[in-house]
């Protein structure tokens, strides 16, 4: 293949395995691992420990809190043995002790193995030493130690240059030269190399801080760069005198540069894709933002961004800092292999420096490593041997302290005494403990968090099989409401079904089955409201009425004129020599004003400011551009303007049978989107509405209700055979999650005959949100236990308009489970903002086609969301982007951590603090049979649940009957009791709770 | 009603002499918050609150406090320097515990104790849960204590307690994230450039004691016996510090590697308050600066420097905190322009509604997403086509690497060669438990390491061969005797010590001696 598209092939490769964020403003929940898709779960995650490693499964210690709360029982340990495909389960071990209890066992007694040091402390300092079992146990282990084969050995001389040997082969495949260097010497060059690059790569991707760009960015980034560093003193300054000449007689050609400095660094051509892969992974926020811009040149300022660019600079830098190290490492240029070679010369040192990088070893062998590190020139080789020699002792002590230590952990856990270990010959207890140790840290965190999953799964089953029996139909409903599939509305649905048993409710995915481009009144572009994956082919814009039309004219002049003097203000006081000075002086005093309001009332300054703000612009009666006279050879670039009647009707039509909503029609019909407000937040879109983009939902319920109340959409409705009766009326709202308020579209075009029924649901409504308010508070730590319904709500609207809080709200948090089927199968449940409920009538489905259709649409948002939560939670550091208090915004695309970091994707540690990270448990009302059909037809569906990123369940449409399904072994029925807690209302259940809870049946919510 | 206003009145005026309060209220708070955390009080959701409020009520007691000085101020006139207690003496100068209330003290002193109480109660919300909550607490109510100590001080060695108190606690702060190698690499950069204006601190105390013979700010002002040469060397030495706090050439390098810590920490410290501690020196000092002309000359020319050097820098930055340091930079170049120029009452509006504006505009940092729309405007165009300036403003003119090679490297040198010093020759020479050699074949069990310990061996063996001759071989000879005699005195001599009055001469001796 041709050197640039086998490169195009590796770059192209590289989206599988950065992270694939878009620019902050778009935050869309995906699945961190997207890349490793292809894998089955646990797979995909030992393939990704091993690629950056990061830890991806919950520490130990989290699961053996839960263990000691009851929230996993040893029911659900064993199963979980049991599920995960070990071999030997039931071979005995010796007496009658089988390995699934040997198991069991070690991962109770846990995987923290103290050294020989604090084992001896914890001898002086605890009973430890008196206790029988373990002084048994240390007899075993030392009189054995001779003939158990010891990992490290005594003999360094044989061990080592192995060692070194597979450390070198891990060049190119999971590490790269750097990682090597940084092992021998502990010196890491990326820090150097971050330290170059930061600046000039923020510089070129910035989409709006700075004043001043590179003069030379139009020529791509390679270009760029060169021109500055052709005459950055930089080089000379950090001792690197050679690299300026050598910048400046390079190739022109990007791909020439790369090809060269590859050649240079790594000889073998096999390994360039892995080591590119390598490097990238190394700055991976500043890669995938890079990668991101270059696959979507559209959504830049005009900037060309090549990943080629990046790559070549990159490796590059890798080259000359690696040989720069090198050298003084080794005291002598020297390339790779010549590397190799020195230490294979040394395994006294290689030794010692990497048992001083492996850790582990006492302070006294620690400090003589170090010292001998730093005048390693002037170290002869017996000095190293000495030092080599005291280390392995020390190793093999360490050893046999832990084998002492993990023998009585284990003795413990399965109860035997000292007689019992007494009657136990050398060869048995070898068994022993290698069936203790037989699996690694990624098997035990699988086995932990199958066993997590299984005891959550047992709930929400038996709280299905309960409430089976209580399922009814609600006979003429005074309002049916659709809500998105959204978890946090679970609990608004609920409260609102507490207060109005007359209420329906329905959840579906929160663009209501209108995939389009949007722009509003005020609004400069148009922004695309749906699913990530779909490209909108219509564009619908908000305009004035025809009264409002002066209206309008005196709004955008204010309101640009507000805006001008706003950018003046935040702009220029940064960036004007005169103007700044003028400004900030002018905006001092109020600034403090401001500051003193939003700290002491932020609630009210929140909601002061914006009333002021829309008395100063000035409001504005708009309608919708929402129907195009004929179809239009439409495209994403230039969409068409509106919908045609045909399409209306099919939009309507599809999405009310995917409701399930095809009768017994209510007076109101009300669609209800969401999207969140929040101040001080750059993350703020990631806790808006998944199924719109990361977006506001409001607009999207707003045009299907004018959709649905048009007269020809009726009409043309009726003859499909789906009638909607001309007492129904269809509006539309918008539930802000952060202050728990809603936002009512078009009120005023409401006829009078649905006035009376209307006032009745806006107060059923604000009463629901303020209920849900106090469900939602109990979470918060800064929020006061047991607040009535108003304080509630009073605290939320502080706590959303409230610039100091970096937790507006808990997001997805607690997401766990998804519901597709009809609402009585969980009306009556208390699920905690846990589940996202998608609403689907069985009943009318005979086919699966629509079902077919929500999995295709839910599946991934459902999975996405859940997985980004879950990497984030399991290691913040590396999937997620840390905390937020010290985050910082950069060039307008991402934050960093300060003002030097790589730039950090994912989840902010404030959003999953309390999030119980586990898969998302799909229960769908349907036939087994039907849903297998469904996944044989869809690769997309057989790629999440086949490879297990989700979890599927079908709950029988007729019976009380759940079957899970298993990807090895297809569906396996489900048996358990139906017995859970009864209380009158949530409100019962959940006031002084601060913790997730279990499921409950609510009496109260009667229907 | 004026019964009630006159009974007060005896109070209101006495209000001023409690103005100590201000700095050692936040100070008490950082010490109790200090011992919650080393008696591991200070530890999930439920220490939060105890931790945030007494911070809290310590700065908004310090703020009310100063808002009632402020109102008897105006109503009944200046406070002027008042002081409160020496600290000590020694010969014709003394330190003392004095406040200068005045005009500029009282109006910086009460905008800082409200951005200071604003600061606390926005981060109580931003850091809950943080693993160093209470440590940030705790060290924001230290620099709220060392810069009102500053602000409020009557004498230069007030001050520069106060000063080198806020010093610390930005250090600390700088890396607040200890685990990130950058964040304490630049902790320490800033902590060892910091130090260059500390010894020019130093060094002016160390002329106003020998020249003036007191610190108090009154005595520097109306020094007339100072010649213009020693003026224009005390000048010289409080700019250097000035300089160096507020982050003027050519120590701007600290302040923009200074943004590692919380958003409100570098909201206070390095947009708002600490970098205008520098320019609050020089006002303080004015009476002195106009004695010396030239160096007003050197703070305008100064100042005009650091103001081109952060204009250019702003220019170029791609992340919000950096461009706002270099914008705060730049305008507090301005003020040192202005107090240059002499025009110190502008200085000081300036001052207070900078810092003001700065606040606002560094806690809302992180929505800038929400608040700008367009990119800003670009420089000229012979500017912004100039790739030399462009890469010269991108790398801050290399000052930064210079700053690390010229001071922070030969620090960390000098630091490893104490070390080697120390583990080679010092640790030897006094020996280390556990490295005994045995010194003599024959008494294998005497084990010696180190100076000392060869001197006891030594002393043992002689006192060793003394017991041979003395008491082993000549027993009931002449030496015996004497020994005997001599253990009879002694047991004498302890009886009476044991006699409570000889034991309390014995207690009072040992004073005199001490003392």
């Amino acid at each position: 293949m041709p050197r640039r598209q086998r490169l195009a092939h590796w770059i192209a490769h590289l989206a599988h395995i950065l992270p694939a964020q878009a620019p902050i403003r778009d935050f869309v929940h995906h699945n961190t691992l997207h890349g490793f898709q292809h894998l089955p779960f646990p797979e995909a995650l030992a393939a990704a420990h091993r690629l950056n490693g990061a830890a991806t499964y919950w520490p130990e210690s989290r699961f053996r809190e839960c263990y000691a709360s009851g929230r996993i029982s040893r029911d659900d340990l064993l199963a979980a043995i049991a599920e995960a495909g070990l071999s030997e389960l039931d071979q005995p071990v010796f007496h009658n002790l089988l390995q699934a209890d040997v198991l069991l066992a070690s991962l109770l007694a846990g995987d923290d193995i103290p050294g020989k040091n604090r084992l001896d402390w914890l001898m002086r300092e605890s009973n430890l030493a008196d206790e029988p079992v373990f002084a048994i146990c240390r007899q075993l282990t030392a009189a054995n130690r001779r003939t158990l084969p010891a990992p490290t050995g005594p003999d360094w001389r044989q061990t080592a240059p192995a060692r070194w040997a597979s450390l070198c082969q891990r060049v190119g495949k999971d590490w790269t030269l750097r990682s090597l260097l940084e092992h021998l010497s502990g010196e890491d060059v990326l820090e150097r190399a971050r330290r170059i690059l930061q600046r000039q790569l923020a510089a070129h991707l910035d989409l709006g801080v700075a004043a001043w760009r590179n003069p030379a960015r139009s020529r791509g980034f390679f270009a760029a760069w060169r021109a500055s560093a052709e005459l950055d003193m930089y080089w000379e300054l950090d001792e690197l005198p050679d690299v300026r000449d050598e910048i400046i007689h390079l190739p022109t050609d990007p791909l020439d540069v790369l090809h060269d400095e590859l050649t240079r660094l790594l000889p073998d051509e096999s390994l360039w894709q892995g080591y590119l892969e390598c490097l990238s992974l190394e700055l991976a926020g500043w890669s995938g933002m890079f990668l991101w811009r270059d696959r979507n040149p559209t959504h830049g300022d005009g900037t060309p961004v090549a990943m080629l660019d990046y790559l070549t600079v990159r490796v590059l830098l890798e080259r000359l800092l690696c040989h720069d190290l090198m050298s003084r490492l080794c005291g002598a240029p020297m390339d790779a292999d010549e590397l190799g070679a020195y230490f294979a010369a040394r395994p006294a040192e290689f030794f010692v420096r990497d048992a001083l990088r492996r850790q582990g070893l006492p302070e006294a062998l620690q400090n003589q490593a170090t010292s001998l590190l730093h005048a390693a020139h002037a170290t002869n080789e017996d000095d190293w041997a000495q030092l080599a020699t005291a280390i392995a002792d020390d190793l093999t002590e360490n050893e046999a302290a832990a084998r002492s230590w993990r023998l009585a952990g284990l003795s413990r856990e399965l109860g035997l005494t000292a007689n019992d270990l007494a009657t136990v010959s050398h060869e048995q207890m070898i068994a022993f403990l290698d069936c203790a140790t037989r699996l690694n840290t990624s098997q035990r965190g699988q086995i932990w968090l199958l066993a997590y999953e299984r005891h959550y799964r047992q709930q929400l089953f038996t709280a299905l099989t309960a409430n089976h029996s209580r399922q009814a139909r609600t006979p003429s409903p005074s309002a049916q409401v659709v809500f998105c599939m959204d978890d946090r509305e679970e609990g608004t649905r609920r409260h609102l079904e507490e207060i109005a048993p007359s209420v329906t409710t329905f959840g579906a995915a929160g663009f209501f089955g209108v995939a389009t481009y949007w722009q509003g009144l005020d609004d400069h572009e148009k922004t695309a409201l749906c699913p990530i994956v779909v490209q909108p082919q219509h564009i619908v814009r908000e305009q004035p009425t025809v009264a409002g039309a002066t209206a309008f004219k005196h709004h955008t002049a204010h309101r640009q004129k507000r805006l001008r003097w706003r950018e003046r203000l935040y702009q220029s006081t940064r960036r004007h020599a005169v103007g700044g000075p003028l400004l900030s002086t002018l905006a001092g005093g109020p600034a403090l004003a401001a500051l003193l309001a939003a700290t002491v009332a932020p609630g009210w300054f929140g909601e002061t400011t914006r009333r002021w703000r829309r008395n100063y612009d000035g409001e504005v009666p708009t309608q919708l551009v929402l129907t195009a006279e004929s179809p239009a050879a439409a495209t994403t670039e230039s969409p068409q303007a509106g919908f045609t009647n045909d399409e209306q009707v099919d939009r309507v039509e599809a999405f009310l049978r995917s409701i399930g909503l095809t009768n017994d029609f209510a007076p109101l019909v009300l669609l209800l989107g969401h999207g969140s407000g929040s101040e001080n937040n750059p993350h703020l879109s990631a806790y808006d509405c998944g199924a719109c983009s990361g977006r506001h939902g409001g607009p999207n319920a707003r045009i299907f209700a004018a959709m649905a109340n048009r007269q020809p959409v009726r009409a043309a409705l009726a003859r499909r055979g789906l009638s909607i009766p001309p007492t129904t009326w269809f509006i539309a709202a918008e539930h802000n999650t952060g202050d728990d308020g809603i936002e009512w579209y078009d009120l005023q075009q409401i006829p009078q005959h649905w006035q009376a029924a209307l006032d009745t649901l806006l107060g059923q409504l604000s009463e629901a949100c303020r209920g849900h308010a106090a469900e939602r508070c109990r979470r918060f730590a800064s929020a006061p236990p047991q607040l009535s319904p108003w304080q509630a709500r009073q605290h939320v609207i502080g706590r959303a308009n409230d610039i100091s809080q970096p937790r507006p709200e808990l997001g997805h948090a607690t997401n766990a489970a998804a519901f597709i089927g009809r609402r009585q199968m969980s009306r009556g449940l208390f699920l905690d903002r846990r589940v996202f409920l998608i609403s689907y009538d069985p009943s009318s489905d005979e086919s699966g086609n629509i079902l077919e259709k929500i999995l295709l649409a839910a599946g991934p948002v459902g999975a996405g969301i859940a997985l980004e939560y879950y990497f984030s939670s399991v290691d913040n550091e590396r999937f997620g982007c840390g905390s937020k208090i010290t985050h910082n915004i950069t060039g307008l695309f991402g934050v960093m951590e300060g003002v030097d970091s790589d730039l950090r994707t994912g989840l902010p540690w404030q959003m999953v603090e309390i999030h119980e990270p586990m898969r998302l448990l799909v229960v769908v009302e349907q036939t087994p049979e039907i849903l297998t059909a469904i996944i044989v037809r869809q690769p997309p569906l057989q790629e999440l649940i086949n490879n297990a990123w989700i979890i599927l369940a079908a709950k029988d449409p007729s019976t009380a009957a759940i079957e899970q399904y298993c990807p090895q072994r297809g569906w396996l029925p489900w048996s358990g009791d139906s017995v859970l807690p009864q209380v009158g209302r949530s409100a019962d259940w959940f006031t002084g709770e601060r913790e997730a809870l279990a499921p409950a049946l609510l009496l109260g919510a009667a229907r | 009603m004026t019964a009630v206003i006159t009974a007060l009145l005896p109070l209101l005026t006495q209000l001023a002499d409690w103005v100590w309060l201000v700095p050692a209220l936040p100070l008490l708070v950082a010490f109790i918050i200090g011992s919650r955390i080393l008696l591991g009080h200070a530890g999930g959701d439920a220490a939060e609150p105890l931790t945030a409020n007494l911070a809290a009520l310590a700065s908004l007691a310090g703020l009310l406090l100063l808002l009632a000085i402020d109102g008897t101020a105006l109503w009944r006139g200046m406070p002027g320097h008042r002081q409160l207690g020496v600290w000590f003496a020694s010969g014709n100068w003394q330190a003392t515990v004095s406040v200068q209330l005045d005009g500029l003290a009282l109006s910086v002193a009460t905008l800082t104790a409200l951005i200071g109480w604003l600061v606390v109660r926005f981060s109580t919300n931003y850091l809950h849960r943080e693993a160093g909550f209470h440590r940030f607490i705790m060290l924001l109510c230290l620099f709220l204590a060392g810069i009102q100590l500053v602000l409020l001080a009557g004498n230069s060695l007030l001050a520069f307690v106060g000063w080198e108190m806020c010093g610390i606690a930005s250090f600390l702060l700088i890396g607040y994230a200890w685990q990130r190698p950058i964040a304490t690499g630049n902790a320490l950069f800033a902590f060892v450039t910091n130090r260059g204006g500390d010894a020019g601190f130093l060094l002016a105390l160390g002329f106003v004691a020998a020249w003036l013979g007191s610190f108090e700010w009154p005595a520097l002002a109306a020094a007339n016996p100072l010649s213009v040469a020693d003026a224009r060397l005390i000048a010289l030495a409080f700019v250097l510090a000035a300089l160096a706090k507020s982050a003027q050439l050519p120590f701007t390098p600290w302040i923009t590697r200074a943004l590692e810590g919380p958003t409100p920490s570098s909201a206070i410290f390095y947009g708002a308050v600490m970098v205008h501690a520098g320019a609050y020196l020089l006002l303080r000092l004015e009476p002195l600066l106009l004695q010396a002309p030239d160096v007003m000359l050197a703070l305008v020319a100064m100042g005009s420097l650091t103001a081109l050097y952060a204009w250019l820098c702003g220019l170029v930055q791609t992340d919000v905190k950096s461009a706002l340091i270099f914008a705060t930079i730049f305008q507090v170049a301005l003020i040192f322009v202005e107090i240059g120029l002499g025009w110190t009452t502008l200085a000081t509006a300036h001052l207070c509604l900078h810092a003001a504006w700065r606040t606002w505009q560094f806690l809302l940092a992180p929505s800038w997403l929400v608040v700008t729309r367009q990119r800003p405007a670009p420089p000229p165009a012979w500017l912004a086509r100039n790739q030399l300036i462009y890469t010269a403003a991108q790398q801050h003119f290399w000052l930064d690497k210079l700053g690390q090679t010229l001071l922070v490297e030969p620090t960390e040198a000098f630091a490893r060669d104490l070390r080697n010093l120390e583990e080679k020759f010092i640790d030897p020479a006094i020996g280390e438990p556990g490295h005994g050699q045995p010194i003599d074949v024959e008494r294998p069990l005497i084990l010696v390491d180190g100076l000392p310990g060869r001197l006891l061996a030594a002393a043992a063996s002689v006192l060793q061969l003394l017991e041979d001759r003395l008491l082993l071989r000549s027993r009931g000879s002449a030496p015996e005797r004497l020994l005997r005699r001599l253990g009879r005195y002694l047991q004498t001599l302890e009886y009476l010590l044991e006699q409570p009055r000889y034991l309390m001469m014995a207690v009072m001796a040992t004073f005199v001696v001490i003392l």
